[in-house]
């Protein structure tokens, strides 16, 4: 099976001038997989994300889809490629039903003649249908998006980028607006659409949320690559190191300890 | 004239855009230029004005009346009513050779300060102004008048002109106009009329009503009817206020607009109402040729725009005086089916 | 419910499919209608009509009815079209001056293109010309604010300020006047004043037969509403009951048969056993298609009430006691204004109006609160407030002189007293909806829409004609115009689009989020533009109106109206924010402005006091539309 990975990062930079925001980082990402990408505020996250979802072009290094060279200059490249992205802030409208949600920007439509109009049953059947999938049963999906948790929120956007062909699904922080329990829900869900085959690449600062349902930890530090780790290589206290630092949360910890009197990091 | 009409206001607008950082004098004079011939005159003076005071005595074309330039301040320019004034002005001007400036206020009492102590600055050679609200105008005139610049007030101030040591006040008592639109209903036999007003807060159209009250035999109601600008909304409160007062027999509009929503209504209720109107446009004309309207109230408001600047013409360069003190008055002249369709002609050229 | 056998070992926990299910608590065909934004504008709508109704004369007439709705057609296309914009998130501040603009370009084409092409003047180029020329101001106005970025507020007020001075700046230079007229000799004029301004004289369609057409369909319409609301509320059964739909069938012919009785009879005695066999009839008939179709109730459980429910129910016939009281105290007759814009009857009507409306709201807050208790007590506390509703229509037929008052009103109370008492009764037999089923509510959904349209099509036919013995009294004519036409079929189309098309779609989602709605692939810039350009569209379509209506149009034509669609919108329940509100809304919300507007010269109220009518309704609006979206979203929560 893995023979040919479904997504592969080959030293992938990105530099903005002189600024080096990005360094030699690669990694795997495979079907019915889940890839933490996981670092501080500041380690590069965003631009490697923005890479795979084609805000930006990498200045250095290949991606390879499914074994093929590609290059992805606009979002819509790497949406028609099969990535998509939900962002932090995500695209929903909180006054607008699930439904419209759901299918913002590509409603079903049924047509007489020259009148087109949205196929209203279909539309709702189907966002239900794809709800229950993800474990949500949305018994009126005429209920405002703006209603939903913040977990249902991101449980909106995660089944509509799946219903629409996504193979590879990047999720920015969906966790970090999130409290313990709404953040367990959205934990399930991404492991629903690893079920379903697809590729997930989870983008977190939190080792907590990410060690129990990654299967790969990409860990990025200040733009630079600590590692790219299967899951059975590394433990989470070690991936807490890695992603601070190591040498330097152990610095701090002797710090705090210092300065509080009995110091407990982690 | 179609033709020389678009170059007038093409070579306006040019003179204009010359004309830079030209103040809104300057502009207003050169869009009053009506024919080819005046667009020249009025370019000339659109530089003019910009020099400053000096710039009086560069006038190149003005033969016989020297060097004077009148201000005439308004308190609207919007309606059928102050384009005809406005139409007065520019002939008498025309006619005399003197240089006009007419400087609309909007309805704003600063504003007209204003443009009153504008027109000071500028050295004018005379004042002409409407008076809509005295006790703001009434003192920067009395400074004019104290400064020798003569004034002439106009349209509304018949009872303030002597205050301010104007020479005279064209215009019509509106209260008078209401009289003789109430004896013109009591010889047409209506019992029970609706004043119907287009605005709430003026005075002069409250005065007309209270006019018609006075000499009225029968009842009048007099109310507000929603603005000329929703003449769909103003037709529907008047044919309301008809169908919930069956006894209503007259209907008075005291402007031109509301007279003809007037018509409407009682046309839409099948009601036989006598109606009467004030000022002039083409439709109310037509109407009263065709019966609808029985009459108007004519305050030949063209009189209000020349005869202002012939009074400071005369003053300036005869030292007369026309009047002896007391206000020259306009009207109330009536319009009737036999005299709408010679009025219609001139009304069609903006002249009525 | 849910396949949580698919969840990973080492996922987190918190099952949050019970959670959804607290919830998404099932909502009624009640609560589900409450919550439509549209609602307050329509509660509001009947609360004017009735008001003025009760206190005008003519209000009530078919000549005040064709008055308001044709003040309310113009102000009411202009309102569907800014509702649409303002939930596209944007203001259009030029479209008062636009409306005047397009009916004078309009009349000015029509004089030029007679110059420019030798042939006359001809309406049929000045037509699409001057809707193109619509068409490019509203596409110059989404431009403007999508190149610019500029809030909508400025850049259409700038469009505003050009069309003003154009109107007048165009109209002085051209005609030399600063009202413009055309003729009607130029070539079209007949066809496109049919179009545009064909009107509909009551007094000379005489049909004899109306009343009786009228009364069928406004019966068929009710039994319609009626079962569509029964089975949107109960339970079906799976195995339908024939037995029940006999007893529906003899519950309906006695309800003809009373009906029969009431128009043949005109005593007392007569007209009482109708009224007791038309009430009789109803209840039968509508238990008996309950037990053909619905499943009956488990348990009804006994009388039980409690201080919640007793207080409120109290409280509401308490204030009800205070109506009827006001009824009796003040002087009907007496006419004379009592101080500002009232007169007695004006105070009584209203203070009658504000207390029968506060008792039948705690009322049913009770009838509520006994739901919840059991269906037995529901049904005893629905029983009680439908015989204060009939107590209270025998008082107003004691009371009051009006045969508006003492036939019309007296058996509409007395109907909807016999409708609350059915319902209660069904209530304590038949099981409630907990669930969606929406098969059900499907046909409900459709059933009740066709009732709707067969009540308003029973009142058009009821103004439209005109019976002999109308005409012998001697009635006010009546000319309804196509423009009410354009008004209802413009607002049908823009609710139509709102609601079920992909444009309809992204305009809330684009006054909603746009940069959301940017993402997933909405064409934001487009869709904004689309919406300005409706607007104008409805612009020109209004200019056309006022064109062909007064042959004459004056510069200032429309401006300043801007607000009042504005004004209208936000009557009509549309956010001012952007993003949520109804097509349906705008055209309510220029519905009230019109019948207040209308409703205050009816009344022959000093009309000084008019804005500060018009301000507390807009005050009052708003504060219910806001209590409702705010009701909408716990209830949804």
């Amino acid at each position: 099976m893995a023979d040919q990975h479904l997504l592969e990062l080959d030293n992938i930079s990105k530099f903005y001038g002189n600024i080096i925001a990005l360094k030699g980082v690669s990694t795997v990402v495979n079907a019915g997989e889940v890839t933490c990408v996981l670092g501080d505020n500041g380690a590069g996250k965003s631009t490697f994300i923005k890479i795979l979802a084609g805000v930006h072009q990498q200045s250095e290094g290949t991606i390879r889809l499914n074994g093929e060279e590609v290059m992805f200059n606009s979002p819509r490249d790497a949406l028609s490629a099969g990535i998509a992205t939900v962002y932090q802030d995500l695209a929903m409208v909180p006054l607008m039903s699930v439904w419209r949600n759901f299918f913002l920007g590509a409603e079903p439509t049924k047509r007489l003649g020259p009148f087109k109009w949205i196929d209203q049953s279909t539309a709702k059947q189907i966002a239900k249908e794809e709800m229950a999938k993800m474990g949500i049963d949305i018994r009126d999906t005429e209920q405002a998006v703006g209603t939903l948790s913040g977990g249902e929120r991101q449980s909106v956007a995660i089944a509509r980028a799946g219903y629409f062909g996504a193979k590879v699904l990047i999720l920015d922080e969906p966790t970090s607006a999130l409290g313990v329990k709404q953040s367990g829900v959205v934990l399930k869900r991404i492991v629903e659409a690893r079920n379903q085959g697809l590729a997930v690449i989870f983008i977190t600062h939190n080792p907590r949320h990410a060690y129990p349902v990654g299967n790969r930890f990409l860990i990025l530090n200040r733009g630079q690559s600590m590692g790219s780790f299967a899951k059975e290589d590394i433990t989470i206290d070690e991936l807490t190191q890695l992603m601070a630092g190591g040498a330097e949360l152990e610095a701090l910890e002797h710090e705090l300890a210092a300065a509080t009197g009995n110091g407990n990091g982690d | 004239m179609k033709k020389m009409r678009w170059l007038a206001m093409l070579l306006a607008l040019v003179m204009v855009a010359a004309a830079c950082g030209s103040d809104g004098d300057s502009g207003d004079t050169a869009d009053g230029g009506d024919t080819g011939s005046e667009s020249t005159d009025s370019g000339d003076s659109g530089d003019s004005g910009d020099s400053g005071d000096s710039g009086d005595t560069e006038e190149v074309d003005v033969a016989q009346s020297g060097d004077l330039t009148f201000h005439m301040i308004t308190h609207s320019e919007d309606g059928p009513f102050w384009s005809v004034v406005k139409r007065g002005m520019e002939a008498a001007c025309s006619d005399l050779g003197v240089e006009c400036v007419w400087m609309p206020g909007f309805n704003d009492a600063n504003q007209m300060v204003q443009d009153i102590e504008g027109a000071l600055a500028e050295g004018s050679s005379g004042i002409a102004a409407s008076l809509p609200d005295p006790t703001a105008l009434v003192p920067v005139l009395q400074g004019a008048v104290g400064q020798g610049v003569p004034v002439v007030t106009l349209n509304s101030g018949a009872n303030d002109y002597q205050e301010i040591g104007a020479l005279t006040h064209v215009g019509q008592t509106e209260f008078i106009a209401g009289q003789a639109a109430g004896e013109r209903f009591n010889a047409a036999g209506a019992t029970h009329v609706l004043c119907g007003q287009q605005e709430q807060n003026n005075v002069g159209l409250t005065e007309r009503c209270a006019g018609l009250e006075d000499t009225f035999s029968g009842t009048v109601t007099t109310d507000f009817m929603d603005l000329d600008a929703d003449t769909t909304a103003q037709q529907a409160a008047i044919n309301a206020a008809m169908a919930a007062d069956e006894s209503i027999d007259g209907f008075l509009g005291v402007g031109p607009v509301i007279t003809m929503s007037g018509v409407r209504a009682a046309g839409d209720l099948g009601r036989d109402v006598i109606v009467g109107g004030f000022d002039l446009t083409p439709e109310l004309l037509g109407a009263i040729e065709g019966g609808d309207v029985l009459f108007t109230v004519d305050q030949q408001q063209y009189l209000q725009g020349y005869l202002p600047i012939l009074q400071l013409f005369l003053f300036q360069t005869n030292s007369n005086t026309i009047g002896g003190g007391q206000p020259i008055l306009t009207g109330p002249g009536f319009v009737t089916a036999d005299n709408a369709a010679s009025v219609l002609a001139l009304s069609e050229a903006g002249t009525r | 419910m849910t396949d949580v056998s698919a969840v990973d070992a080492n996922s987190a926990t918190a099952n949050d499919a019970g959670e959804a299910d607290e919830r998404l608590a099932y909502r009624s065909i009640f609560q589900r209608l409450f919550i439509r934004p549209e609602i307050g504008a329509i509660i509001g709508a009947i609360g004017v009509w009735t008001f003025f109704w009760a206190v005008s004369l003519n209000f009530g007439t078919t000549g005040g009815t064709q008055n308001w709705l044709d003040s309310a057609s113009t102000l009411g296309i202009m309102a569907v079209a800014v509702s649409m914009l303002m939930i596209g998130g944007e203001f259009d501040l030029s479209s008062g001056a636009n409306t005047g603009a397009m009916g004078i370009l309009f009349i000015l084409l029509i004089r030029e293109t007679g110059e420019l092409g030798g042939l006359g003047a001809s309406i049929w180029i000045a037509v699409p010309l001057s809707f193109a020329f619509a068409m490019a101001v509203g596409f110059f106005n989404g431009w403007m604010v999508e190149k610019t970025a500029l809030p909508s507020f400025i850049v259409t007020l700038a469009t505003f300020f050009i069309l003003k001075g154009a109107k007048l700046g165009l109209a002085k230079l051209i005609v030399g006047q600063i009202s413009v007229t055309f003729t009607n000799d130029a070539h079209g004029y007949a066809f496109w004043q049919r179009i545009f301004a064909a009107e509909w004289e009551r007094n000379s369609h005489v049909w004899n037969g109306r009343d009786l057409f009228y009364i069928g369909m406004f019966l068929v319409g009710t039994i319609l509403i009626t079962l569509s609301v029964c089975e949107m509320h109960f339970v079906r059964r799976s195995e339908p009951k024939p037995a029940g739909l006999g007893l529906f069938g003899l519950g309906m012919a006695g309800f003809v048969a009373s009906i029969v009785l009431f128009h043949t009879t005109d005593g007392v005695g007569a007209n009482f056993v109708a009224a007791a066999v038309l009430a009789v009839s109803v209840v039968v008939a509508m238990v008996g298609f309950g037990q053909w179709r619905y499943e009956p109730v488990a348990a009804a459980g006994g009388l039980r009430l409690n201080a919640g429910i007793t207080n409120y129910l109290v409280a509401g016939l308490v204030s009800i006691g205070i109506a009827v009281a006001c009824a009796f105290a003040i002087d009907s007759a007496n006419s004379e204004t009592l101080f500002f814009p009232f007169t007695v009857q004006g105070l009584r009507a209203v203070l009658i109006m504000v207390f029968v409306g506060v008792g039948f709201m705690l009322a049913m807050v009770a009838a509520n609160r006994a739901l919840s208790v059991n269906p037995i007590t529901k049904g005893a506390v629905s029983t009680v407030i439908a015989a204060a509703l009939a107590g209270f229509a025998f008082v107003v037929r004691a009371s009051s002189e009006a045969a508006k008052f003492r036939t019309e009103l007296f058996s509409v109370l007395l109907l909807c007293a016999l409708a609350l008492f059915a319902w209660a009764v069904l209530g304590t037999r038949f099981e409630e909806r907990r669930r969606t089923d929406a098969s059900a509510d499907r046909l409900g959904t459709r059933g009740l829409l066709l009732g709707v349209a067969l009540l308003v099509f029973a009142v058009i036919i009821r103004h439209l004609f005109v019976t002999d013995a109308e005409l012998e009294a001697g009635v006010n004519p009546a000319k309804f115009s196509v423009r009410m036409l354009w008004f209802f079929g413009f607002t049908a189309v823009m609710v139509w689009i709102l609601g079920n098309t992909r444009f309809g779609s992204w305009t809330f989602a684009v006054g909603g989020n746009k940069e959301a709605s940017r993402q997933v692939g909405v064409p934001a810039a487009r869709t904004k533009t689309q919406l300005f350009m409706i607007v104008s569209g409805a612009a020109w379509l209004v200019g056309m109106l006022l064109a062909f209506r007064l042959n004459s149009l004056q510069a200032s034509a429309g401006d300043g109206e801007e607000f009042e669609f504005i004004i209208a919108a936000v009557v009509g329940g549309t956010l001012l924010t952007g993003g949520y509100g109804t097509a349906l809304g705008g055209a309510i919300g220029a519905a009230i402005m019109a019948m207040s507007a209308v409703g205050i010269a009816s009344a022959r109220w000093n009309s000084d006091w008019r804005f500060v009518f018009l301000g507390v309704i807009l005050l009052l609006a708003v504060i219910s539309n806001r209590a409702i979206r705010d009701r909408a979203d716990s209830a949804r929560r």
